[in-house]
């Protein structure tokens, strides 16, 4: 944590802080008092740390689970989540990094920045951001009928407009309460990145899953709530956590109910994946016509095959047995998915957006407080502002000839 | 040999303002306009002020200028909008007898010391090693300065269009400045084209005053300018109004193929909020009626704008559409109405002191930036006149922030994004909105204004007054308590149904929503209204008011990062092409203008700040 608050939030958070340099060993507690983790706090005074700043760095238990909590406690006190490669920018700007790094500097930020566009793309289903998206759909319906009626008050705007926009803002305050709550129960906003294996029945899907896990020396693990159809691994790709979703074969003509329901899970694995691995076993190549995305076809069983492969541009040919072919696979997944080296994980990105929903909803709250108030139109306009541009951050920010625009198109105006 | 150090070519509402500062500053002026009767000149509607227009009318005046004053001199009809919408987007509108308003800045023109106005039509400017050097008139004349304002309105390459029928001009009975366009267009400046149009205007007694509805000036009768005594305000008249018809929409429709809009004629762009009725109708099908304002144009002038039918139709259908509307059955059309076309140039060819960036000493403002209205021009005047009289003393520029005025908002909309349309002020532009309000234009500007020197001895004793004034009564409001169900508290729960249950600041219980500072106790009686609002805004949108200030420091440490000017932005590692194209477009000054350019992203701008800084260092700085 850099800036200079760190020191009084921190300390707010682990209790005083040790002198500059030095480890402390703390509880670190929420808000409430709760403790969230054990472990130890050193603190970094102005001028002389990374940033140049006063940075406070928590040296926790390695569970993300505990990482989320610290930060969003952090933020709940006032920090907010860094964007992509500050750190490194700060510390150049305040004359810690010489000149010859400048220019690794700015590759780093470019590769960040652009990591963190796939990375906030990839933390937001498609549901989810259909969601996000019908709300700002509605509030900017409803900012365009409260700036019209402030900058055309002689026009003929129909004043019933105005009345209605208490009912819909109550509307968007609950939908954004229960995605809000989506968030944080489910995995419709991902903590990493999701790769579907798929392909024929018996083409060697799960072993090459396993074959992943150990080329990478990684920690698997099963995530609670998995379906007993739908494998699923999280692997550690050189720190980025890629999600292994291991499906039901797919056929043609399923046999029975029972294989259709979990063909119909795979189907939804793979819509909510960023990218899919078409496997095939090279000795028997069946014929598949699931329509995929992002895709990438991969033979398998390259050890038992008889004649050399002839190989095909774009195909990857592996053994997962035998692991040849494995390393130069995940070296070109990570690089679809947008994975470069000092990549920002997709959980910052993900940390970011719920921080501008919860903002989001608490100047929508405010906005319906100044309505029933009746404060002043000109307040109710300036808490919808800013619970749009909150959301927008997430999806698509809108300028303020944009949204005149849309006043234009919607009213008559003009003498 | 006539050498001046300032030229402002142009008379109307952005070249008056630029004149006056500049000669104001102590700089020897010149003003030149092609008819010296028509200085001051409103052209379209007669009036000021308006939803952000009046706003930008209040910071001309509380920085000494013309616009405000010469309104209240010629003001004949006033209403507040918005006054239940809240103290920011309240905005007062004046309507105004033309005649006196061309009289009153024709007036004020006449005490500017060292003004000098000359009759005369611009035909050619020189410039030398890209530096202005002169201007040339149609008689040879040729007049020298340093820095030359050029604010021609809608007279570049002026076409007029009613009917299929066209005609060269910069407004009805002006001749076009046509050899001036050419030599323009020769710059290399990126030029286009736009439209406006003006409604016909009929004669007053040839309409059926008792079948359209009054519309009185509202009571009490405010002022526009700070300086204005309500008793120099001309006597009061009412407006009114009236609707079109499906008749009057039949006649548009059976008249469309003669529009000069529908027919493809007129190329230039329109503004969205402004359209002719052809507009409206066509665009808004679904409904069959839009209202219109009759206005009179003076005391004494026969005649009436019909505000809210502003057409480009042929003559015949202009007479037919008027007399369907309901009392101007009747009516006589003295003047048709036209659309106009003339050349503009994007303004981000400018700096935000409205100097272009390549011509060094030349200066645009009004219209020929893309702007419409008389308050939009009036401030961009202002600004470019101070700064070419800054730039001949060697004092540095001035410029507004978007946190300072709605006169900074449009500037900077204007130079960092362009426009494609006539830009038209709204508050909706404005993102600290809150912060400028009517109430505090002279809080916000007043004391810029006079360490420029501009502000006259009337407006500054006015501004220190109400400063001390607010601040007492302020502290007054924060210190003086008052106690749960003493008598003064009853009073209040009475009137606003607001309860203490606390000993409680007088100052707390403003903040409440219902509490107006009519209901507390002890009010001070000699508290101007003027002084009050600014009061009540400022306690009751305190936090509000606290969290966009926290926002505008935030930004202060990139506005304060000037971006070189002849920085190379293919040098700038890690950039897309497509930001290098965007940032060598809009050059923008500084890191937080920038910032606000469509496509340009926060990394672009991180990788941008490491470049200067590596620039910085480079350079031993």
């Amino acid at each position: 944590m850099s800036g200079d608050h760190s020191k009084q939030i921190a300390e707010a958070m682990c209790g005083s802080l040790a002198e500059s340099w030095k480890f402390k060993k703390c509880k670190i507690r929420s808000s409430e008092g709760q403790v969230l983790d054990s472990g130890m706090v050193v603190f970094f005074e102005s001028p002389n740390s990374y940033t140049g700043e006063d940075v406070v760095e928590f040296h926790c238990h390695g569970n993300p689970a505990i990482v989320n909590l610290i930060l969003e406690d952090a933020v709940n006190r006032g920090a907010r989540v860094a964007e992509p490669g500050e750190f490194t920018k700060t510390a150049f700007l305040n004359d810690k990094i010489d000149l010859a790094q400048a220019e690794s500097v700015a590759d780093l930020i470019n590769a960040q920045s652009k990591s963190a566009i796939i990375a906030a793309g990839s933390s937001l289903s498609g549901e989810f951001s259909s969601k996000v998206d019908s709300i700002v759909e509605g509030l900017i319906k409803t900012r365009v009928v409260v700036e019209a009626h402030i900058d055309f008050p002689e026009e003929d705007i129909d004043s019933l407009l105005l009345e209605k926009i208490s009912k819909d803002l109550l509307v968007f305050s609950n939908d954004i309460k229960s995605l809000l709550v989506d968030a944080n129960n489910s995995m419709k906003l991902r903590e990493g990145y999701r790769v579907a294996i798929v392909g024929p029945p018996n083409a060697g899907k799960s072993t090459l899953i396993n074959t992943i896990a150990k080329e990478s020396v990684a920690i698997t693990s099963n995530i609670p709530g998995t379906t007993r159809d739908l494998v699923r691994a999280e692997v550690d790709l050189g720190g980025v956590i890629v999600e292994f979703v291991d499906t039901a074969g797919m056929r043609q003509n399923p046999e029975n109910v029972i294989e259709e329901e979990g063909m119909l899970r795979s189907r939804e694995a793979i819509e909510g994946s960023n990218l899919c691995l078409l496997i095939q076993d090279i000795t028997e190549v069946q014929p598949f016509d699931i329509e995929l995305e992002n895709k990438m076809t991969v033979m398998n069983k390259c050890d038992l095959a008889v004649d050399e492969p002839k190989e095909q541009q774009g195909v990857f040919y592996v053994s997962s047995l035998t692991g040849q072919g494995v390393g130069s696979l995940v070296k070109e997944v990570l690089l679809r998915l947008g994975v470069d080296e000092g990549s920002e994980t997709p959980f910052l990105a993900r940390k970011r957006h719920k921080v501008s929903i919860e903002n989001s909803l608490h100047f929508l709250n405010v906005s319906i407080k100044d309505l029933e108030e009746k404060t002043g139109l000109e307040l109710v306009a300036e808490s919808l502002r800013l619970a749009h541009e909150g959301l927008g951050e997430v999806l698509r920010p809108m300028s303020s000839d944009d949204l005149l625009g849309e006043i234009f198109s919607e009213f008559c105006i003009g003498k | 040999m006539n050498k001046f150090e300032v030229i402002v070519i142009g008379g109307g509402h952005a070249g008056v303002e630029a004149a006056d500062v500049a000669s104001r500053m102590g700089v020897p002026t010149l003003l030149i306009t092609h008819d010296l009767l028509k200085i001051g000149e409103m052209s379209c509607n007669p009036a000021i002020g308006g939803i952000g227009k009046s706003h930008l009318a209040k910071e001309v005046d509380a920085l000494g200028g013309l616009m405000a004053k010469s309104a209240d001199r010629a003001g004949i009809h006033y209403r507040v909008l918005n006054s239940t919408k809240g103290q920011a987007v309240r905005a007062t509108r004046v309507q105004t007898d033309r005649d006196l308003y061309k009289q009153a800045i024709q007036d004020l023109l006449a005490q500017s010391k060292n003004l000098s106005i000359v009759e005369g039509s611009v035909t050619d400017i020189s410039i030398k090693n890209s530096v202005i050097q002169s201007i040339t008139t149609s008689e040879g004349e040729e007049y020298f300065a340093s820095s030359i304002i050029l604010t021609t309105g809608t007279f570049l390459g002026g076409v007029m269009h009613t009917g299929l029928t066209q005609s060269s001009g910069g407004r009805v009975g002006d001749p076009a400045s046509i050899e001036l366009a050419q030599k323009l267009r020769g710059l290399n400046l990126p030029v286009g084209r736009l439209k406006t149009g003006t409604p016909p205007r009929l004669h007053k007694d040839s309409i059926d005053w008792s079948s359209l509805i009054p519309q009185p000036g509202d009571k009490p009768t405010p002022l526009l300018s700070y300086t204005s005594a309500a008793k120099n305000r001309p006597q009061q008249m009412d407006c009114f109004m009236t609707r079109t018809n499906k008749g009057t929409h039949k006649v548009i429709h059976d008249y469309l193929h003669e529009s000069p809009m529908y027919s493809g004629v007129i190329e230039g762009v329109g503004p969205r909020y402004c359209p002719s009725i052809e507009d409206k109708v066509m665009r808004f099908s679904e409904r069959d009626s839009h209202q219109i304002f009759a206005e009179p144009e003076g005391l004494s002038s026969d005649l009436i704008y019909p505000n809210g039918i502003s057409t480009s139709l042929p003559l015949e259908a202009q007479e037919k559409l008027v007399r369907s509307i309901k009392g101007f059955e009747n009516a006589e059309i003295v003047r048709p109405g036209y659309a106009i076309e003339y050349d503009y140039f994007n303004p981000t060819c400018l700096k935000h002191t409205l100097e272009l960036k390549d011509i060094k000493g030349l200066y645009f403002a009004g219209q020929i930036n893309g702007t419409t209205g008389y308050e939009e021009a009036a401030a961009q005047g202002i600004v470019a006149g101070i700064n070419a009289a800054l730039s001949i003393k060697k004092q540095g520029t001035f410029e507004l922030k978007r946190d300072e005025a709605y006169i900074g908002v449009l500037i900077d909309d204007l130079v960092s994004l362009g426009t494609k349309e006539p830009y038209r002020m709204f508050t909706s532009r404005a993102e600290y909105r809150l912060i400028l309000r009517e109430d505090n234009a002279d809080m916000r500007l007043t004391q810029k204004g006079k360490d420029l020197g501009i502000v006259q001895d009337d407006l500054w004793e006015k501004y220190i007054t109400k400063k001390e004034l607010s601040s007492n009564e302020l502290s007054r409001l924060k210190t003086n308590k008052i106690k749960p169900n003493s008598p003064e508290a009853l009073k209040i729960e009475l009137e606003t149904g607001e309860k203490t249950t606390n000993n409680i600041s007088l100052y707390e219980i403003l903040k409440r929503p219902k509490v107006l500072y009519g209901h507390l106790p002890q009010i001070n009686e000699t508290v101007p209204s003027n002084v009050i609002d600014e009061i009540e805004a400022s306690v009751k949108y305190e936090g509000y008011i606290k969290r966009q200030k926290a926002d505008i420091e935030k930004l202060q440490r990139n506005e304060n990062t000037r971006i070189p000017e002849h920085i190379d932005y293919a040098n700038v590692v890690g950039l897309s092409n497509e930001v290098k194209q965007k940032l060598n477009e809009a050059r923008p000054e500084s890191i937080a203008r920038a910032s606000r350019l469509p496509g340009v992203t926060p990394a672009a701008i991180s990788l941008l700040m490491i470049h200067i800084k590596k620039h910085k260092r480079a350079v031993g700085e």
